[in-house]
């Protein structure tokens, strides 16, 4: 596998000094898409939950390439591969127990699996593969044959259909995570599971926020079956909803809130890098795209032309300065650090060019529903967009949705004029594979938490992804990564236009060298430490 | 010789007139009418640019000088005035780098167009309501009253969230109307709802006071049906009622207007209102305040205007309620007097 071309951000954790204790008062600016492991697929959810709900395996609490690393998390050690790559053997590690006491078994695992299949999660489509799983996604009943468990001594064996070699990043993904059986199939995200990692939610409004205290159960068991695994400094993690990001910033930097998950604004972001880089505030790279889909199955982005037309007007110019120096502008799939990647841009911005292939095209529907987030900069960009379209002659109605509804309406089918939007997506683990499953492949296109949004079926495309997936990288699956990174684009089914840069801000009490952002889970909860 | 005799209508307008501070008030509400209306005119011929129009990456020539509207950073231009012929006047709205004056124009044209339309659905509403539910009393004053109950049982605000929030994303179908997410009548007819009830009920016990009246026994008596007494006999006597509360709807309701926008259930990008402007300039205060606080002067000298006039036109309407208000503010009431 190739290094990931990350500088790693800050030090390494080092827990020797510092205050041990306290609570921790962080802001995020809204709720996240779910506070349910087998459900969420944002950033946010999953910097909420990395160090509550803990699956098989896990990844490592490190900044930079160090943290994509997969290592055993309730599982003893890695998988036994066998069988031709079809047969994963795990042993869970003994003497674990869920938040509430209930110790965690083996069949458990079983349990989750099913349970993210019931609830037609977005995450679902990485486990198709396991033998019985596609049948149990539309029957919800039956069980999953492929998946083994012995309660007596932990074992846990996987068959899957064919190799897949992303899949031992997969069992990292808390979306199988093991919950405590009966947990129901629905949302559970304001009625918080009992989880097995350092810290439980105790309480989740949508509105307000919510609250961690340390699971009592980590200390007397979890810790010494886990000790990998850290964990944590605080005793109390509570977390604000604060809509405004300036309010955010301003009462961080008071002292009132000791972190903001949430990107500062544009206006102040140039203030908070020169005044507290270095001691309060930092720059963490990401691997992350940032684009514009378009429904290739719906006029009028079902002809390349058109779509080719967005590419060549979108400028990833204009939106680096919509994003005020923290996106850098892009035109592919792939972003820089991910295996596989090689810069090459199809549609360098032309506007004249992208009106020539309206015309060409002259396509009979113009009437066009566009989509974003309320999120500032978001905000800002699908409105460029909008404006965008409207140049090319398209009549536009432009929705914008609150930031945590709008994966999930535009993740629904249902949702009438899905034609085209904003919408980002960052790494689940370091793997292209990661970028081209749940993006573009026609097996990802599901009635709910669809993550296919340009819903492109390719059969070739579909199949290349398919037999890239089965293999391990090396520098050859790479190149063939690279190609299929040209080849979507190619096919224009979105118009990719910037690599995020994120940000950390702490107060001045927080010890901002010890915070952890993992490339997958983003700030690492058990790093957090008061000086 | 006979005293000169004069109808209410011209009594009243001399008492208006009399009302330095409501003409003042009127003037100003004048002004800021021809202002936003003036909108295309600025746009057309001064800005060269529409309101949504984004110059992001774009360059103006300010004073022989070359400058990025938008700079690589991020910062948009600030007030230009007439450096580039009026070109970004009041500069642009952040990094999209749209003309904040042409917004600000625009952005008028809409929150005054729904204070406006809002008002006179309201008043439409409440009217009619008043008239029947206080007319006919019984079963049709209990439905009416009870509906009226309902609505005035929420706060307006978190009731015009709810409202904005649900209907902007499936936009509103009732039979045969059918209005998008993002159409601005969505944020009228919730502004129009919400405040019927506040308006309905002081209506609707004029009529429950006037029914008891000779004039209506007389015309009950002369063999007029339900609809001429309410419409023919009522009405006419309700008429100041119903244009001082209208005037001050405008101004609830461009409140209100502004306070949905600025919360994000009330007009929606990239159309401009001054509410939104506020919540989009409230995100830039540090660096670019004016764009917050040119359209929340507009708002406030508005909203004023529009009070002063209406507290004077009810003033002028009915001269008694000056009094009667006097009195609940604290002058000793004279005996006898009716509040």
């Amino acid at each position: 596998m190739a290094a990931i071309g990350l500088a790693a951000c800050g030090s390494s954790s080092d827990s020797s000094s510092g205050k041990e204790g306290g609570t921790l008062t962080g802001t995020f600016a809204g709720f996240p898409d779910y506070l349910d492991p087998a459900l969420s697929y944002t950033q946010e959810g999953w910097t909420s939950m990395y160090n509550t709900y803990i699956p098989l395996l896990t990844y490592k609490h490190a900044d930079g390439a160090e943290g994509s690393q997969v290592i055993p998390g309730l599982a003893k050690e890695m998988p036994k591969i066998s069988d031709g790559e079809k047969t994963y053997t795990l042993f869970l590690r003994p003497g674990l127990k869920y938040s509430d006491g209930t110790p965690v078994k083996a069949s458990d695992f079983t349990y989750a699996v099913e349970r993210l299949f019931k609830s037609n999660s977005g995450g679902s489509p990485f486990y198709t593969g396991i033998v019985g799983a596609e049948k149990f996604a539309e029957t919800k009943q039956g069980g999953i044959p492929g998946i083994e468990t012995n309660d007596k001594t932990g074992e846990i064996v996987i068959h899957l259909t064919k190799p897949r070699g992303t899949f031992t990043n997969e069992l990292g993904l808390m979306f199988v995570a093991p919950v405590p059986p009966g947990t129901p199939s629905s949302d559970q995200s304001t009625t918080p599971i009992p989880g097995t990692g350092p810290y439980m939610i105790t309480t989740a409004s949508r509105s307000k926020g919510w609250s961690y205290a340390r699971n009592p159960y980590w200390e007397k068991d979890n810790s010494k079956a886990m000790p990998d695994l850290p964990s944590g400094h605080m005793d109390k993690i509570d977390i604000k909803i604060i809509r405004n990001a300036s309010t955010q910033v301003n009462e961080t930097e008071q002292g009132k809130f000791d972190w903001m998950q949430t990107q500062p604004p544009p206006d102040r972001y140039p203030e908070l890098k020169a005044k507290f880089e270095g001691t309060q505030f930092r720059v963490e790279n990401t691997i992350s795209t940032y684009y514009f889909w378009m429904n290739v199955n719906k006029p009028p982005f079902d002809d390349l032309k058109v779509r080719e037309a967005v590419n060549y007007a979108v400028d990833p110019k204009a939106l680096e300065r919509i994003y005020v120096g923290s996106l850098v502008g892009t035109q592919q799939i792939l972003p820089p650090g991910m295996p596989g990647y090689e810069k090459f841009e199809l549609f360098p911005h032309d506007l004249a060019k992208a009106k020539a292939l309206i015309k060409e095209a002259n396509p009979a529907d113009m009437n066009v529903t566009v989509w974003g987030d309320n999120e500032a900069e978001n905000e800002a960009a699908v409105v460029y967009y909008n404006d965008v379209l409207g140049q090319l002659g398209f009549k536009t109605k432009l929705k914008i949705i609150n930031a945590d509804n709008y994966f999930t309406l535009i993740g629904n089918q249902s949702t009438p004029e899905l034609d085209t939007g904003w919408t980002d997506w960052f790494q689940d683990y370091p793997h292209p594979n990661d970028f081209f499953q749940p993006l573009l492949s026609g097996e990802s296109i599901q009635p709910t938490n669809n993550t296919n949004l340009s819903e492109i079926d390719d059969p070739k495309l579909n199949q290349k992804i398919a037999e890239l997936g089965e293999v391990p990288l090396d520098p050859e699956v790479e190149a063939e990564y690279a190609e299929l990174d040209k080849k979507y684009m190619e096919q224009a089914p979105w118009a990719p236009y910037g690599n995020r840069t994120v940000s950390t801000f702490v107060s001045s009490a927080v010890d901002l060298d010890k915070v952890i952002f993992n490339l997958t889970f983003g700030q690492d909860l058990t790093s957090f430490q008061f000086k | 010789m006979q005293p000169e005799s004069h109808g209410p209508w011209y009594l009243a307008f001399r008492r208006l007139r009399r009302n330095r501070l409501a003409l003042v008030s009127l003037a100003v509400f004048g002004l800021i009418v021809v202002f936003v209306l003036a909108a295309p005119l600025w746009a057309d011929h001064v800005a060269h640019t529409g309101p949504n129009a984004t110059h992001t990456t774009e360059t103006i020539t300010v004073d022989g000088e070359q400058r990025d509207v938008v700079s690589v950073e991020g910062k948009p231009i600030g007030p230009v005035w007439f450096g580039a012929g009026g070109k970004f006047f009041l500069g642009a709205d952040g990094g999209l780098g749209r003309d904040e004056m042409v917004r600000l124009m625009y952005g008028g044209r809409t929150s005054l167009f729904i204070g406006l339309t809002s008002a006179l659905i309201t008043t439409l509403l409440a009217t009619v309501l008043g008239l029947l539910a206080g007319y006919f009393g019984g079963r049709t004053d209990t439905v009416i009253s009870r509906l009226l109950d309902v609505i005035w049982s929420f706060p307006v605000v978190l009731l015009g969230i709810a409202l904005g929030v649900a209907l902007a994303v499936g936009g509103l179908k009732i039979g045969p109307l059918e209005l998008a997410g993002n159409s601005i009548w969505i944020p009228i007819l919730i502004i129009a709802i919400v405040y019927t009830p506040y308006m309905a009920r002081p209506i609707r016990g004029e009529v429950l006071a006037l029914r008891e009246k000779e004039f209506v026994e007389a015309a009950i008596s002369q063999g007029a049906g339900a609809l001429r007494v309410m419409f023919g006999e009522l009405l006419p006597n309700l008429w100041s009622t119903v244009i001082v509360f209208f005037t001050l709807n405008i101004a609830n309701n461009m409140l209100l207007e502004a306070a949905l926008s600025f919360l994000g259930a009330g007009v929606q990008p990239p159309n401009s209102s001054w509410g939104k402007m506020v919540s989009t300039g409230v995100e830039v205060i540090y660096t670019s305040p004016l764009l917050a606080f040119a359209p929340g002067v507009l708002i406030l000298l508005t909203v004023l205007s529009i009070n002063i006039f209406g507290d004077g036109l009810r003033d002028a309407l009915d001269p008694k309620s000056k009094v009667r208000l006097e009195a609940r503010a604290g002058a000793p009431e004279p005996e006898g007097t009716a509040v």
